[in-house]
């Protein structure tokens, strides 16, 4: 689904990412884990098309050269990344956006857009599952919402959007154990044979509950080991400074 | 222009049925706007909206005097609540229904006596030498309207580089209320509106006005608006200020006497080379008086937005509240925003503050918002309309604030 080969990309001439290899099949969980400053975030932005980056190596996403796609037609082609941390937008309502975006990417798909009452059943039945307050959903997007309901606002338009390849760009940051629970449940909710994940963090704690199938450990740019699960276990215990 | 003007003038005080008293103010008015002409920069009120050099670069000529051959129109386009209206069509008055409410409470007065004194505006000499057509209305102590007001501004396709001249005043007795929404339906290219009101809200009164300038037209407009507040009144004003090629609101508010209160709240939205100015000067005279302003600008296009914002307070005045915050959003390199915030105060207690802001888009909000799906041109408009939305927000006429959001798009 997804193939990364030797990407390298520079900020204002600061080399982030260093050739780094990436090989994602439908239905698989990858996790990346590693330091402050490693390029996770980079990662994220790039496959999600954010500008500013100078960027070599080859990408591909079904198929198609993922590089030369606008962030909307990346968006538009099954590629959703909840962010580190979501923007707040004041003036926009959120079931406006959401229902802009939902329509925005059907209709770029060729699919029927939904009306509002469709919209309305939609929201109330994924907002229940994910335990998220609906009275929120009618405020202004992410302003004055708590850490932990700008991250399951992220995993609620997940869900809506039903994305092929979800980047989860530390998610597990600032949430409380049952944030996390619930955030879990939305992402294994959403697991199945053709949907993909890329679930970037520091901690190990975010995969006892979202049991990844590879472990890919990024330092200075790279990724240096990938293995399974017990590749984090192993991480958590050595710390990265000492992990080679 | 010059000696056209004057032709103008000469025939439209001949035809005019104007008394000897009433042609001579005519005529020192008139002498006085030949002498200074259109306001250039150099006027301190005009130092960011050159009207001189916009006259001359937008009108080869321009007529102050036209035959009468008003036709009328009874074509309402708001249908969405139910109103008394008053429809001016090329500047004279062609229906005035008050159908909702009690016409005994209602006065209206069609017959001016100018004022001696002169001017110094010389906009305003030059409205009150051409004035041809004046009305009033007058609500009776103890009256509150039933139904909003609007006023209807007709100019019709018969029209060409023609200059306007009108004049509506408003006199709230104690103890009134009324909504008053202005809208206008414009066919014609190039003309000059030159618009006066004088609103006079008395004790305990309330007057809520709404002026929205919407459709695209090549048309230049001035409008002064002079309020005077008694005691325990109430304005709450709102601009939309949008569709017309140059626009300038000049609104001077005085708060004359204690516990009253002013929101004063604009949005300037504008694109292709449009250049609009809100200017206010809100005079706290008296003591206990509140005064709140808004103005939120997107421009676009090469545009130029502008506020000048003043807060005046007296040395009397004390425990005065007064605020003021701009804020625009500028969306290209080729767009100007000029803001004047200026505070002078003689009182010793009073709250008083003021803020500018003006910056480009967000870029990592269109980023998050492309990353849902949502092209460019969608992130910016979501984000412009909900910059501007709370500006919309706080009309309290639920009627008009719906009917804003409808035909501006300007929503959550």
């Amino acid at each position: 689904m997804l193939t990364i080969e030797n990407l390298k990309a520079k900020i204002e001439e600061k080399e982030i990412l260093k050739g780094l290899n990436l090989n994602i099949n439908p239905g698989e969980v990858h996790a990346i884990m590693g330091p402050n400053g490693s390029g996770k975030s980079t990662l994220s932005n790039i496959l999600s098309g954010k500008k500013g980056y100078e960027v070599n190596g080859n990408v591909t996403f079904e198929g198609e050269n993922l590089l030369d796609l606008e962030t909307e037609e990346r968006a538009h082609k099954g590629i959703f990344l909840a962010f580190q941390y979501p923007l707040e937008i004041p003036g926009v309502n959120t079931n406006t956006f959401l229902k802009t975006s939902i329509n925005a990417i059907k209709k770029a798909r060729g699919e029927k857009e939904l009306d509002a009452i469709e919209f309305l059943k939609l929201i109330k039945q994924k907002a229940a599952e994910l335990k998220f307050d609906e009275k929120i959903l009618s405020r202004q997007l992410n302003v004055g919402f708590s850490g932990g309901e700008k991250k399951k606002n992220e995993i609620l338009q997940m869900s809506i959007l039903n994305p092929k390849l979800s980047i989860l760009d530390e998610t597990d940051s600032g949430l409380d154990i049952d944030a996390l629970r619930i955030v879990s449940e939305g992402v294994n909710s959403l697991r199945n044979k053709e949907n993909s994940f890329l679930i970037i963090t520091h901690y190990q704690r975010l995969l006892d509950y979202i049991k990844p199938d590879f472990v890919h450990v990024l330092k200075n740019g790279q990724i240096i080991k990938s293995g399974d699960y017990e590749l984090a276990k192993e991480l958590e215990k050595v710390g990265y400074e000492d992990f080679n | 222009m010059q000696n056209e003007i004057k032709l103008n003038f000469e025939k439209s005080l001949s035809e005019g049925n104007y008394s000897i008293s009433q042609k001579e103010i005519k005529e020192k008015n008139f002498n006085k706007f030949l002498k200074q002409g259109f306001p250039n920069k150099r006027i301190e009120d005009w130092k960011f909206s050159d009207l001189n050099q916009i006259i001359s670069t937008n009108f080869e000529k321009l007529d102050f005097y036209k035959e009468n051959n008003t036709s009328s129109i009874d074509d309402d386009f708001i249908n969405e609540f139910k109103h008394n209206k008053i429809v001016f069509v090329n500047g004279n008055v062609s229906k005035i229904d008050f159908g909702y409410e009690n016409k005994e409470k209602i006065i209206i007065n069609q017959s001016l006596e100018l004022d001696n004194e002169l001017n110094e505006n010389v906009l305003l000499n030059l409205n009150t030498a051409f004035l041809s057509s004046y009305i009033k209305i007058t609500i009776n102590k103890g009256y509150q309207l039933q139904k909003p007001l609007v006023l209807y501004n007709y100019l019709t396709s018969d029209l060409d580089c023609y200059g306007l001249n009108m004049r509506l005043d408003i006199d709230l007795e104690d103890n009134t209320s009324m909504d008053v929404m202005n809208i206008s339906n414009e066919t014609t290219k190039n003309n000059f509106l030159n618009f006066r009101q004088k609103i006079n809200i008395g004790k305990n009164a309330t007057l809520k006005n709404y002026s929205l300038d919407i459709n695209p037209t090549s048309n230049i407009k001035y409008s002064f608006k002079d309020i005077d507040l008694d005691k325990n009144s109430h304005l709450e004003y709102f601009i939309l200020s949008k569709g017309s090629k140059f626009a300038k609101h000049d609104i001077n508010c005085s708060l004359n006497n204690d516990h009253g209160s002013v929101v004063l709240n604009g949005v300037i939205d504008l694109d292709n080379k449009k250049h609009h100015e809100i200017k206010t000067s809100i005079n706290h005279n008296e003591e206990n008086c509140k005064s709140y302003q808004l103005i939120k600008s997107v421009l676009n296009e090469n545009s130029k937005g502008v506020y000048q914002g003043k807060i005046y307070v007296k040395s009397k005045a004390q425990k005065t509240d007064g605020y003021q915050l701009s804020r625009a959003l500028l969306l290209n390199d080729d767009v100007e925003f000029n803001a004047k915030p200026e505070l002078e105060i003689y009182a010793d207690d009073v709250k008083c503050s003021h803020g500018s802001t003006s910056g480009n888009i967000d870029e990592n909000s269109i980023f998050y918002l492309m990353s849902r799906g949502l092209s460019h041109a969608q992130s910016k408009k979501l984000l412009t309309n909900g910059f501007l939305n709370e500006v919309v927000e706080k009309i309290t006429n639920e009627s008009v604030k719906t009917l804003v959001k409808k035909l501006t798009g300007i929503q959550e």
